[in-house]
């Protein structure tokens, strides 16, 4: 019995501890965000996704960094220029400091979170126009992460022998609060990118509370598992992402 | 109802040209074609009953400029991202901050763990 309880607690935490295969330094992704409205698309801002190695004196660490621009005939009528970036542990993704600075029409916000998972707490810093800084330490639960390192561990879980219907539960902390989210593996699909044909594994991105939809994702079904394609509700018509290039992958 | 068909028309031409010189011109499609069908059917009611009025003719010049200058900005605009600077001198500060940060910080990784994470610099 003792070993039975013991080969189940291994299991576990395999399961738990995701190791990262799927993602290396210095991969480059960029992708173009849309606005789909019946069928005409309409271009609205770059999206690149870029990982690279950020070397202090005790370790090594992945450097997370997402960048939203929008193309130059929007700049005069809603400029957007989003940063998101996040250092986290090269092999478990787990967050250690994340940075977030928009700039969406005039509106400045800058926020930071580091993270110190021994006490289970965040400090963050949140900074606004003209100076006004706010500071907050908020408690997290074991596997809270931020918005871009879940991005990224989407990517690292095994999803070849799922069958469709399998559900994940994350909490992520965004704008100081802990939200709980879902995906949702959809199954094999095959897919014309700007990357070739590809098949692709589908998932759905929703909230744990409400059941809704908010998305969904196609990653390419090889080692990489790079998000190829997504698709996103808005309250008239449809957002997309399509991947434009992609270089630097691990596999 | 001719002028129910008139003023429909009408204001979808206005639509059109609204779209047309925002960014988002693809879009003007949707009220051009509106505003043609609209168009063509007040004609045709107008055209029974002997006089065509001229509103009904404006509404087809505007379509037509619409979608003159939808084509023109689909065929001509470049999508490209330009005025970066601002977003890469934040970019540079933030990773300055971050490795002062990152310093500072009691971060327990298992160094032979990463041995075999090959690095590309």
């Amino acid at each position: 019995m003792t070993r039975i309880s013991f080969l189940l607690l291994f299991l576990v935490s395999i399961s738990l501890n995701a190791q990262n295969n799927a993602i290396g330094f210095g991969e480059k992704l960029t992708y173009t965000a849309s606005y789909n409205m019946s069928g005409i698309l309409t271009d609205l801002a770059e999206v690149t996704m870029e990982t690279s190695a950020v070397k202090t004196s005790k370790t090594t660490l992945l450097r997370l960094k997402c960048k939203a621009t929008t193309y130059s005939k929007w700049d005069n009528f809603f400029k957007i220029r989003d940063l998101y970036e996040s250092y986290v542990n090269p092999k478990t993704l787990k967050p250690y400091l994340y940075n977030r600075d928009i700039n969406e029409g005039g509106y400045y916000k800058n926020m930071k979170y580091t993270f110190s998972h021994k006490t289970k707490t965040v400090k963050t810093v949140q900074r606004k126009k003209s100076n006004w800084v706010q500071k907050k330490t908020v408690p997290i639960g074991a596997d809270t992460k931020d918005i871009i390192s879940t991005l990224y561990t989407i990517r690292t879980f095994d999803l070849t022998n799922l069958s469709s219907g399998t559900s994940k539960d994350f909490t992520i902390l965004f704008d100081r609060e802990e939200i709980k989210a879902k995906v949702t593996y959809l199954g094999k699909e095959t897919i014309s990118t700007a990357l070739g044909t590809k098949t692709c594994y589908k998932i759905s991105l929703g909230s744990t509370n409400s059941n809704t939809v908010n998305g969904t994702l196609w990653l390419t079904a090889d080692e990489n598992k790079i998000p190829v394609y997504g698709k996103f509700k808005i309250p008239v018509g449809t957002g997309e992402l399509k991947i434009k290039s992609a270089s630097g992958l691990k596999n | 109802m001719k002028k129910l068909f008139t003023i429909l028309a009408l204001i979808a031409s206005i639509f059109a040209i609204i779209f047309s010189v925002l960014p988002l011109s693809n879009l003007a499609i949707i009220p051009a074609i509106g505003a043609l069908v609209f168009g063509i059917i007040a004609f045709y009611l107008s055209k029974k009953e002997g006089s065509v009025k001229k509103i009904i003719q404006f509404t087809f010049i505007l379509t037509f400029i619409a979608l003159a200058i939808t084509t023109y900005k689909s065929i001509f605009t470049k999508t490209e991202v330009t005025n970066t600077d601002a977003i890469e001198a934040i970019e540079d500060k933030l990773e300055a901050e971050s490795m002062q940060e990152l310093e500072d910080l009691d971060i327990e990784i298992d160094e032979s763990e990463l041995e075999d994470i090959p690095f590309d610099e």
